[in-house]
């Protein structure tokens, strides 16, 4: 089983200590958040980062479409609470789009400066909506 | 002195890492199409023409992105294998930026629709 061979360090940042070395061919990509300081990490981390990050906008496009179908649909729902239900879905979608793009940008910066990984702050509360959202939906069944 | 062999036809990571993501970077995209068109579908049903400039858009943009994504991949499998051993940078935050940017307009076009269903 061949190692992949260990990345270039990109020495120094751009924007502070005059005294660390300066990369070879400045590093200019986007955002500056992520590349303007740190090494270059495993590839396999860079990859397994925009995993999580596709499966986090996996989720937000789900939930979108979870809470158009809902309030197009009918279905005979009580509309008040189904209505609640579509709303609260569809705000879980841009929360949670959200999250996948912070949540790169902040693993991706972790990873180059070796610092632990962020939690996933909207896990929580996303855990909390979608419960709220179960509760909405059957309520509107049972009170249809 | 010997010139490095042309690794391109090689794996980097005999886990597959490069691969797997590319397919994760497709079937995010072929999501967001599928849901695009959908939308062509519904979208000019309640707004019209103006639901159907917004689908289509948002149609093209995710036929776009499964270009991208092709040629994402291209280019990290290129620098991954890059003779010499030296690995290239991987490429950086533009498409992700886009790609999130596209999720949440879906989601502020499916919050406006909804809105609207529901007040008509």
């Amino acid at each position: 089983m061949t190692d992949p061979r260990p990345a270039e360090p990109v020495h120094g940042d751009p924007d502070g200590d005059p005294l660390a070395t300066r990369p070879a061919v400045a590093d200019r990509r986007f955002p500056r958040s992520v590349y303007g300081a740190g090494e270059e990490p495993d590839p396999r981390f860079s990859l397994a980062n925009e995993r999580t990050f596709l499966a986090w906008i996996r989720t937000a496009l789900a939930l979108t479409a979870g809470g158009v179908a809902l309030e197009a649909l009918g279905l005979g729902l009580h509309p008040q609470l189904r209505l609640t239900a579509a709303i609260l879905l569809i705000v879980s979608g841009v929360a949670t789009s959200l999250q996948a793009w912070l949540g790169w940008t902040r693993t991706e910066r972790a990873l180059r400066l070796a610092r632990p990984l962020p939690a996933p702050a909207t896990a929580l509360p996303l855990a909390v909506v979608l419960l709220v959202v179960g509760v909405c939906i059957v309520l509107a069944i049972l009170l249809a | 002195m010997t010139r490095d062999p042309d690794r391109s036809g090689e794996l980097f990571d005999p886990g597959l890492q490069p691969e797997r993501t590319a397919l994760a970077w497709l079937r995010t995209a072929l999501v967001l199409t599928v849901g695009s068109l959908v939308g062509l579908r519904v979208l000019p049903h309640y707004w019209g023409p103006v639901g159907l400039v917004v689908a289509g858009a948002g149609a093209l943009a995710s036929v776009a992105l499964i270009g991208l994504t092709v040629r994402r991949y291209r280019l990290t499998h290129r620098r991954l294998t890059a003779a010499g051993g030296r690995i290239g940078r991987l490429p950086d935050g533009r498409l992700p930026a886009l790609l999130a940017g596209l999720t949440l307009a879906a989601a502020l076009v499916a919050a406006a629709l909804v809105i609207w269903v529901a007040l008509s």
